[in-house]
């Protein structure tokens, strides 16, 4: 079964997991601008890592069969620092136009503050200028309340919520998201957020439609493999292949699809591998033959 | 009258009314040309552009290996008259594809620093898609030698790069008449490694070395005559022709009767009747 892993910041793993998503059927991941872990200082670094995501990144995911893709924004934890906040706000449009760029993301509130709305909502009107849709992330502190605000400023936007995915969602949110019309991610996590048990008594409960699981896998103590575990989870409780497929493969690309610049079609070939190429004269090689990679 | 905005218009096709949306809108708000370049291909298309070589500029293409968004490329930065540094910034941070249309489009631009230092820049990386938009289907490479302080030894390094990822010569219309004694001995040191290695080495090698021979270059033609692959041994004996050399006659004479592939006996042939 292929999948596609819509939330996965590769930036922050290793090769060896690109090999292990590759053999576990993962045929393209969506990867999300982020915060690294620590502020940034300057919005050069944001340049720069948003070149990283447009070009090395997508390029060594390519070295594994793997399309890459990603959505560009200001996140909400750095939304409300001042040195950053502005200027990146600034630089975004040339990166939303990007090919590889399939929506606005991941934007959202965390703390809940003025600064962190009124960035989410900009970024709500970036998204309708570059007709892209928007990830949206939900905070994991005082949640259910954080859900109905980022619901609130969505709505006040007057942006259609079908091009609205509002992530890291649990059992709590799922009430609130469900008849909305938007899409409600699910981060699935070893230990925290969700986890591949409680995904399946969602499915069954709620069912697949308008539903998208990812790992969110970062710089923490997370599994990219979660996706792969969770549709072993889904197929031993009994349901169809077919749901599980609409789940994992199906509804992340018509989200994102509706950026108009992923293609299915694209996405049943492994993307192209040159191992002899490099990037910015760098390869994934370190020295070995590609040959006998 | 034929100037290169209008031919390029007229190869834009049912695109042209997309990039006249898109000047005007670079035109009205001059920050926008970084936002609307990445959307070229999108909004123009991939499709070829046509079929045939054609000269746009000062420059001679083969317009089936340019895209519709390539030759829109060129024509969006002629008519915004797009200066380097712009045009170098969309480089810097443009992703592979916006790279390879700049690369595309440097061959309709009129040559300058910029194009200099964006071969600086394919030389540095080892992206096949770079090198063969800068160098392949056109001449510019050719055009570009000795002027806008690309000199001969960064010609010899960036063409060597060709022979390094086996990309045919006579897609670099005109780069075999830099054919130099310097470019010699590097394509042969660069043969021999491959050979140590057990690794095929560029055909093209023994076409140019003979055009301009340095020590061990005769042995070279000569053995390339006995070469399995009916390419080298074209290649070699195209090389012999070359070198002008009637001392080698007699190799050619030995290797006729016995040459299976009607084109190289065709070249042995005219190396015979001298």
């Amino acid at each position: 079964m292929l999948i596609f892993e819509p939330h996965i910041h590769m930036f922050s793993r290793i090769t060896d997991d690109y090999e292990r998503l590759s053999l576990a059927g993962v045929r393209a991941v969506l990867e999300p601008a982020f915060w690294l872990g620590q502020n940034r200082t300057s919005v050069g670094t944001f340049v720069d890592y948003f070149e990283t995501l447009i070009g090395w990144e997508r390029f060594r995911a390519q070295q594994f069969g793997i399309h890459h893709f990603c959505t560009m924004g200001l996140n909400p934890r750095e939304a409300n620092d001042d040195r950053v906040n502005k200027d990146v706000l600034a630089v975004l449009p040339r990166y939303c136009e990007k090919d590889s760029c399939v929506g606005v993301g991941e934007i959202g509130l965390d703390d809940q503050t003025p600064k962190e709305e009124r960035f989410m909502a900009e970024q709500i009107e970036l998204a309708k200028r570059h007709a892209l849709p928007v990830l949206i992330h939900t905070p994991h502190r005082d949640k259910k309340k954080g859900f109905e605000r980022c619901i609130a400023i969505v709505k006040d936007c007057k942006f259609p919520m079908e091009r609205v995915l509002l992530d890291h969602g649990n059992e709590e949110t799922i009430k609130i998201t469900r008849n909305l019309g938007c899409w409600s991610g699910f981060s699935i996590y070893p230990n925290t957020k969700m986890d591949p048990a409680r995904m399946v008594a969602i499915v069954l409960e709620y069912g697949v439609d308008k539903m998208i699981v990812n790992s969110a896998a970062d710089w923490g103590v997370s599994d990219p493999m979660m996706v792969p575990r969770t549709v072993v989870k889904l197929e031993q409780a009994g349901v169809p292949r077919a749901k599980i497929e609409q789940l994992v493969w199906k509804n992340p690309i018509a989200f994102f699809a509706q950026s108009g610049r992923l293609d299915e079609k694209a996405l049943l070939q492994p993307a192209r591998s040159n191992l002899r190429e490099t990037f910015d004269g760098n390869s994934v090689l370190r020295g070995q033959d590609p040959d006998k990679v | 009258m034929s100037t290169p905005l209008a031919d390029l218009a007229r190869h834009l096709g049912p695109s042209l009314a997309a990039a006249e949306s898109l000047l005007a809108e670079v035109r009205a708000d001059r920050t926008r040309l970084p936002v609307v370049f990445p959307g070229l291909p999108r909004r123009l298309g991939r499709d070829v552009a046509g079929s045939g070589r054609t000269t746009l500029g000062a420059g001679t293409i083969d317009l089936p290996a340019f895209r519709r968004c390539d030759l829109g490329a060129a024509w969006l930065l002629l008519a915004t008259a797009a200066s380097a540094d712009e045009c170098f910034d969309l480089y810097a941070h443009g992703d592979i594809e916006e790279r390879a249309m700049l690369l595309r489009a440097l061959h309709v631009l009129p040559t300058g620093p910029l194009t200099t230092r964006l071969f600086g820049e394919v030389q540095r990386t080892n992206i096949v898609l770079h090198l063969e938009a800068a160098l392949c289907d056109g001449d510019l490479f050719a055009r570009m030698v000795d002027r806008h302080g690309f000199d001969r030894t960064a010609a010899n390094k960036l063409l060597l790069k060709l022979a390094f990822l086996d990309l045919p010569l006579h897609r670099a219309f005109g780069a075999e008449q830099h054919a130099n004694t310097e470019f010699s001995r590097m394509l042969q040191d660069l043969a021999t490694e491959r050979e140590a290695a057990g690794r095929s080495v560029w055909r093209d090698t023994w076409r140019l070395i003979g055009m301009a021979p340095c020590p061990g270059t005769a042995a070279r033609l000569v053995g390339g005559l006995e070469h399995g692959d009916d390419g080298v041994r074209l290649a070699a004996a195209e090389g012999l022709l070359a070198l002008r050399r009637a001392d080698l006659r007699p190799f050619a004479a030995e290797r006729l009767p016995r040459e299976p592939r009607e084109g190289v006996r065709a070249v042995l042939q005219r190396l015979v009747s001298g």
